[in-house]
């Protein structure tokens, strides 16, 4: 810095000196051919733009000094002296230098705007180029040597540095190992970092209001605004790796939700095949002739297997059709008491083991929901509770009326939620561990019966009990609005 | 029994289901032919008339409902009964608006078949017949002359529209009827969209009919695809529609 600033004043010392030389020269040529004070100013006048458009300002000022010494000691009367008689004189000296002084002043000024256009036009041109080279990178590749080259070649930057938090890895172009540990340093402390001595910037980069690294510079000119709008360009390429990763991780699981749901229709259409031709030979095996009373038992297990496993089957797609899509019911008034009912009948025929138990009656409850979504949330409810009980275990089952809500309350001795897993058991593919120790299952029948709850704009909850080993589920249907009402009475 | 000697064609692209079908439908007393297409099966029908058609939704090339409206084209009086691999109602509906008479849905045990096959075979024989003036079902005993119901012997009042909803639905006992068509013969051609209009009646229908309208005995709803009228005193229609949930 001291020895640019003396470089500066050498510089203007060197056209001071020959502009006050030209200046006394101009004197003596003028003084030899008799031109007068008059004809003598604008000549002058001349000498001090000429010296403002080649000079700097301080040249020039000490030029319009010379020049105003030479008019007097050789243009005015007493000649060869400093001294003015003639008060007109004194005057147009003073205009004179007044003028000058002016015109130097301005002149510098219209060039240093110029000057300063000129850098700026240049500056916004290489951050346009390397804007340019940057974009041509892949979006998604790492911020690496690759991303840092471009910012040296374009910067005449000595050394250039990033920080990225994301991966916590750090990338440096350029010899400067003091420029890395800056830029690190920047980071962890969460500021900037201007060091005009070592000529290093260092910035932080913040994407969406979040502190997402830093990058450093060394060698910068003009460091303060250049580092600024090389930061935000680098801020807006950090964006644009992130809005690259965001969308091709959700086109990636797009394509694996349509990959699953083909296979899961494809599992659907193999397994009920060859589940259809069991079923077909083991019936055609009892109508071919009669079989002895074991054969029969074997039989009957047989198809009430096969049964099973096409109910499972249709069940699990059903189930992952529903977790895939969005539910739109189709609300119809619905008494809750002829859809729980059959649901009752069927799961106490087919678990014999357990006791399903309907207490305080069969009241009719209406709620404006879909049937079929109603029977498939109740079901899952109530084979969770066989599922998850001991044999020989009461699962109880409970409708009431409130306001605006029916309950449907599905409650299993037998077993516990433990505290940590109640707030986890409504996730998507999560299993308790004892559930996932115990019996199979997919981990998202309990998510998606409160999906469908959602949709009703009802709810389904855990009702936890302090003490005992037992498990209420609630699920609250909304009550059937008022022009449900007049259709039902109608 | 009505299923003696009655012809079928099992069509469906899996050799091994076709298999177990004719050897289970023979010794269930059908005659059992085969084809492993929709192409095949309309040529087999052109040559020889059968009394039922069990066809695939879903098999390679001609689709079982291009297949089903074809057959119903060359072959008017056959009952088809389509055999559906999705439990949804669309495969469903599709099938009986290309003209199925009925559907099982894989997997099916044999009795729940046969079940089908045999009530379908007696509606397309009584289709035949001259469309008796009483109808009976249970306990309930319809005279479309002077439009009057009894249950147990003792008049029930029913609307007009109520009274046509109810002899539509026992005239067509046992057989799925989808909301649009019930709309459409009931209410008009213009109609197709209303099921509040539809639900309503049904519910009004059965409490005047179902000892327990909540667990009705006879009019069962088809989730999702419409109605169907049962005879309690008819076998081959369980109370229970044969869903798997």
């Amino acid at each position: 810095m001291r020895h640019g600033q003396f470089h500066g004043f050498a510089k203007s010392a060197r056209y001071a000196l020959i502009g006050s030389i030209t200046a006394i020269l101009l004197a003596a040529i003028c003084f030899r051919v008799h031109l007068d004070f008059a004809s003598v100013i604008p000549l002058y006048l001349l000498l001090v733009v000429f010296q403002s458009l080649t000079g700097d300002f301080r040249s020039s000022a000490v030029v319009a000094f010379a020049s105003t010494a030479c008019l007097d000691l050789f243009f005015t009367e007493p000649l060869f002296s400093l001294r003015i008689d003639h008060p007109l004189n004194a005057l147009a000296l003073a205009g004179f230098i007044l003028t000058s002084l002016v015109i130097t002043r301005l002149v510098a000024r219209v060039r240093e705007e110029a000057r300063s256009a000129k850098l700026q036009k240049d500056r916004l041109n290489r951050l346009y180029q390397l804007a340019q080279q940057l974009l041509g990178l892949d979006p998604e590749a790492p911020l690496g040597e690759d991303f840092l080259e471009p910012f040296r070649r374009l910067f005449g930057i000595k050394a250039v540095c990033i920080f990225e938090a994301d991966s916590a890895e750090l990338h440096l172009v350029g010899d400067s190992r003091e420029l890395a540990v800056k830029t690190r340093d920047a980071y962890i402390r969460g500021l900037d970092l201007d060091d005009v001595n070592a000529r290093v910037s260092v910035r932080r980069l913040q994407t969406s209001g979040q502190l997402a690294g830093a990058i450093g510079f060394e060698g910068l000119q003009d460091s303060a605004e250049s580092a600024g709008a090389l930061t935000a360009l680098t801020v807006a390429l950090l964006e644009r790796k992130i809005a690259f990763h965001t969308a091709s991780a959700a086109a990636a699981a797009a394509q694996t939700e349509i990959y699953r749901s083909a296979m899961l229709d494809a599992l659907a259409h193999e397994f009920k095949t060859p589940l259809a031709t069991i079923l077909a030979a083991v019936g055609g095996l009892r109508e071919a002739g009669p079989l002895a009373a074991e054969q029969e038992t074997l039989a009957d297990t047989v198809e009430d297997e096969a049964s099973r496993l096409g109910t499972l089957t249709s069940r699990l797609l059903r189930t992952a059709r529903l977790d895939n899509e969005h539910i739109r019911p189709r609300l119809e008034p619905v008494d809750v008491a002829s859809v729980v009912a059959p649901v009752i009948r069927q799961y106490s025929a087919r678990s014999s083991d357990r006791t399903i138990l309907l207490t305080g009656g069969l009241e009719s409850a209406h709620v404006s929901a879909d049937p079929e979504l109603v029977r498939l949330m109740v079901s899952q409810l109530i084979e969770n509770a066989c599922k998850y009980s001991r044999p020989g275990s009461v699962v109880t089952l409970s409708i009431e009326r409130k306001d605006d809500f029916v309950s449907i309350k599905v409650s299993n001795n037998g077993s516990s939620i433990p505290r940590n897993e109640q707030k986890r058991i409504f996730e998507r593919f999560y299993r308790g561990e004892d559930a996932k120790r115990s019996t199979s299952g997919s981990g998202l029948g309990l998510y998606v019966a409160r999906k469908i709850a959602l949709a009703h704009g009802g709810a389904l909850d855990l009702e936890t009990e302090e003490q005992g080993d037992r498990v209420t589920f609630c699920l609250k249907l909304p009550t059937t609005k008022d022009e449900f009402k007049h259709a039902l009475t109608a | 029994m009505l299923s003696q000697h009655s012809s079928v064609l099992v069509v469906d692209d899996e050799s091994a289901l076709r298999k177990a079908l004719r050897t289970s439908l023979t010794a269930s007393g059908f005659d059992v032919e085969e084809a492993r297409s929709g192409e095949e099966a309309l040529g087999t029908v052109q040559q020889h008339q059968f009394d039922l058609v069990l066809l695939d939704v879903s098999m390679p090339g001609m689709s079982g409902i291009d297949a089903c409206r074809r057959i119903r084209g060359i072959s008017p009086q056959a009952g088809i009964v389509m055999v559906t691999v999705r439990d949804q109602e669309d495969d469903k509906v599709r099938a009986l608006e290309a003209g199925a008479d009925d559907y099982v849905t894989k997997p099916f045990k044999l009795r729940e078949l046969t079940a089908r096959l045999r009530a379908v075979l007696r509606r397309t024989r009584m289709s035949e017949t001259v469309e008796p003036v009483v109808l009976r079902a249970g306990n309930l005993e319809m005279d479309l002359h002077e439009r009057i119901l009894r249950r147990n012997g003792e008049e029930i009042h029913l609307s007009p529209k109520e009274f046509d909803l109810l002899a539509f639905m026992m005239k067509n006992a046992g057989a799925p009827l989808t909301h649009v068509k019930l709309l459409r013969t009931v209410w008009g051609v213009e109609y197709g969209n209303e099921l509040e209009y539809l639900r309503s009646y049904v519910r009004m229908l059965r409490k005047k009919i179902e000892t327990d309208p909540s667990n009705p005995e006879y009019i069962l709803t088809e989730p999702w695809l419409g109605y169907r009228f049962r005879d309690p005193s008819d076998p081959d229609t369980p109370r229970e529609s044969a869903q798997d949930d």
